[in-house]
């Protein structure tokens, strides 16, 4: 028999994807290379990170071991970091992961993995009887069934090449889908202050090309669970965007509308009579301009106007505007942008809103924040791009947020989303503080 | 071993080693590809668009002469037969082979039922004749009827099917895919490049949301078919793409890249899958468009075209949107 892996070209590339788009090279494969723990050892001795795979009756699992493996004939004394995904061979092909501390030993042809955690379980194979011993936590986390006389059909191990960076790669790996599902889920339970208003609108302000509609196609990408291209975008001498759009997202295909709105207007230039007219800004902010009111660059909208709201109340208002630039020519402002963006922030601080800035297009996403995902890096703070958004328009520097939308990307990717959710979480909390500050009516 | 250009018969040698030789499209990767297709085809075949305000999403393919608009259609059809055929007339002609406007239906080889989504073919656009800049209103909104005859003296049927003259939400077009040859989307003229930048505006202004696709991808320079599993990460095809952001304007997710079957007679897993995965994305662009449309207008529309499943489907939406 060859040596050749046994999972399917499209199990593997989901591992592959899983573990951050590295390749696996099969190094050892007990149908052919023999079922023995030394044979095992030898082969995989001094090769980096590996990944043993395990074949049991409906699931594959694995394991990741960062560890180097440099002298595999001793245990593994120290606790490693590895963790543990199983795959479910079903119609679904649902993948689940557990991050374990995991000591590794070899015994009489045991190979065994003792958790930190978890004193007294642990996986164990038995490689002569083939047998299998599946522990609890397993049962619970990866949905891997357990019988008392299991037995594994094959046991492989791969040797994971191109991991970009080792520090905090596992991190990442792992914690990244934990944290991105547990944001979902803390933007999905979010409600406005004191229920005041059901939804909240956040308006997007910025240059011609900065991201607006971009940001709230990401959005609701995360929440469709696919790339969707709701509001047109692309780059063009003009605002690609020449209508105002109250966007409101609903929470997957037929779910329940979320509890903000994103309004999308058109781009700012810095000439003049071109782009978004300033004077159109006092009547956003107000409430006072419907959905779909097509801009005119040159004219301002009047109370006249046919669709004009006259007398918005505090649901139709902007609640927070957040400030949209791309994060690459942050430094490149020119001063007649610079002046209009302090003329439209005199309106806003009028209006008493909330203000975030939001800075996209940022070139490595895993750069941003720190490795528990709390808080933005302190290399990315003192560049000079945040410390700008700060001078010039006096946001706090936790406020200033960095994301990079789906506009060049075909496949969702969890730390995008962190980055995106934890936007929108701030969103809500400067807009809380602005909805709790209103003198009550 | 002189043949070999080595002159010595005893040599020292530093290292030794042994490599597999491993086939890029192997049969595992063949076995997988078909896998993928199958999944793509039932996603497809079960797809309902966005709440169920239309049976069916009508796509329309817009570029230049000789893009492969007609030929995308041809494919699309082929891997729904399960094998290669060919009803749309194709070819090279400088002035273009299509000269009507035809709205193809496709049935699924499977069960016979058609497909939830009509291509919409037309006349290539060239700087001089072709497609008419005017027509492109008109055909947004769903006014021409399948074999609509393109004529210089512009005389166009009014509304179809309906008699107040307002364009029903099904005969509408949902999604805009812009159709060009991957070799020469680089080199396109200075009033082409104008042209579509002012058709975007007429897309823009409708909300009409539009998709790109390139053409002829296997005839780029350096690209194999083992590389079409992963061709977005081929550095030609990157270059091409790159090329279309920058002169179009598109963004980059956006663009897909396809290879029509040309002269093939049997199909192919992995120009199946570069297809399917278009199609998929133009079907989840026109939800997004009927997700867009103002829903007030949803309602009248069907209305008025009488088809009450429609309407009461508009009419759900528009009240689960107003009561909170």
């Amino acid at each position: 028999m060859a040596v050749t892996t046994t999972l399917t070209w499209n199990e593997e590339r989901s591992f592959q994807k899983l573990l951050g788009n590295v390749s696996l090279r099969l190094l050892y494969k007990s149908s052919v290379h023999g079922r023995s723990t030394v044979e095992m050892q030898n082969r995989c001795r001094c090769q980096g990170p590996i990944v043993t795979v395990i074949y049991h009756s409906n699931s594959i699992f694995g394991v990741f071991t960062l560890g180097h493996s440099s002298d595999m004939s001793e245990s593994f004394i120290e606790p490693n970091a590895s963790f543990f995904f199983s795959l479910q061979k079903n119609e679904t092909m649902e993948m689940k992961t557990v991050v374990l501390n995991s000591t590794v030993t070899f015994y009489h042809n045991n190979l065994t993995f003792y958790f930190s955690s978890y004193y007294n379980q642990k996986l164990s194979l038995n490689f002569e009887e083939s047998r299998i011993y599946i522990p609890r936590i397993f049962e619970e986390e990866l949905i891997v069934k357990s019988h008392a006389k299991s037995t594994f059909l094959e046991c492989e191990v791969f040797r994971v090449e191109g991991i970009k960076d080792e520090a905090g790669y596992i991190n990442r790996i792992t914690r990244a889908t934990q944290h991105r599902n547990s944001l979902l889920a803390d933007v999905r339970a979010y409600s406005p202050y004191a229920d005041l208003v059901s939804e909240i609108r956040i308006l997007l302000l910025g240059p011609v090309g900065s991201g607006k509609s971009s940001f709230f196609n990401s959005v609701k990408s995360i929440f469709q669970g696919h790339l969707t291209r709701q509001a047109i975008v692309g780059s063009d001498v003009t605002s690609i965007t020449e209508q105002y759009r109250i966007y409101s997202i609903k929470d997957g295909k037929n779910g329940q509308s979320l509890p903000f709105m994103l309004c999308d207007s058109m781009g700012l230039d810095e000439k003049e009579g071109v782009g978004l007219c300033v004077d159109d800004i006092p009547h956003i902010l107000k409430g006072c301009v419907p959905d779909r009111y097509e801009f005119s660059p040159q004219k301002p909208i009047t109370p006249k106007h046919p669709t004009f709201i006259t007398s918005p109340s505090l649901k139709d208002r902007i609640h927070c505007v957040a400030y949209v630039f791309d994060i690459n020519s942050m430094d490149n402002l020119s001063s007649k942008m610079v002046a209009k963006l302090k003329q439209i922030q005199k309106e806003v601080i009028n209006c008493g809103v909330a203000q975030v800035a939001l800075l996209t297009k940022v070139k490595n996403c895993n750069e941003v924040l720190q490795d528990n995902f709390l808080k933005m890096n302190k290399a990315m703070i003192s560049q000079s791009q945040i410390q700008n958004v700060n001078k010039i328009l006096g946001i706090p520097l936790s406020r200033i947020l960095v994301v990079d939308n789906y506009a060049s990307e075909r496949e969702m990717d969890p730390v995008k989303d962190i980055l995106i959710l934890s936007a929108l979480k701030q969103m809500f909390r400067a807009t809380d503080d602005f909805l709790e500050d209103l003198p009550l009516e | 071993m002189e043949k070999l250009g080595l002159s010595q018969i005893y040599i020292s040698f530093q290292d030794c080693e042994v490599f597999r030789c491993e086939d890029l499209l192997d049969k595992r990767k063949m076995s997988g590809l078909t896998e993928l297709k199958e999944s793509l085809l039932c996603a497809i075949r079960n797809y309902i668009p966005y709440g169920g305000l239309v049976h069916k999403v009508r796509i329309l393919l817009l570029g230049p002469v000789g893009a492969g608009k007609s030929s995308f259609f041809n494919s699309v059809r082929s891997i729904f037969r399960g094998h290669v055929t060919n009803q749309a007339l194709v070819g090279s002609d400088p002035t273009g082979t299509s000269e009507k406007y035809r709205t193809y239906f496709i049935k699924d080889g499977k069960d016979n039922n058609t497909l939830p989504f009509i291509l919409c073919d037309t006349m290539g656009l060239s700087e001089k004749e072709g497609l008419d800049m005017d027509d492109i209103p008109y055909i947004l909104e769903g006014h021409f009827p399948d074999k609509y005859q393109f004529n210089s003296l512009k005389l166009r049927p009014k509304g179809i099917g309906n008699h107040t003259g307002c364009p029903l939400l099904k005969d509408r077009i949902h999604c805009v895919a812009f159709v060009f040859s991957a070799n020469s989307v680089g080199q396109l003229s200075h009033e082409m490049v104008e042209k579509i930048k002012r058709i975007r505006r007429e897309l823009i202004k409708s909300d009409v949301v539009h998709v790109v696709l390139l053409t002829h991808v296997d005839t780029l320079d350096l690209i194999t078919k083992g590389d079409l599993i992963d061709v977005y990460k081929c550095v030609p095809v990157k270059l091409q793409l790159e090329a279309v952001h920058r002169k179009l304007g598109f963004a980059l997710s956006d663009i897909f890249v396809v290879s029509n079957y040309t002269s093939e007679w049997e199909l192919e897993p992995v120009i199946d899958v570069l297809i399917l995965s278009a199609l998929k994305e133009m079907l989840r662009a026109a939800d997004d468009f009927l997700e867009n449309f103002p829903l007030e207008k949803t309602v009248v529309n069907a209305l008025n075209g009488e088809d009450a499943a429609a309407a009461a489907a508009a009419a759900k939406s528009l009240q689960s949107c107003v009561t909170p």
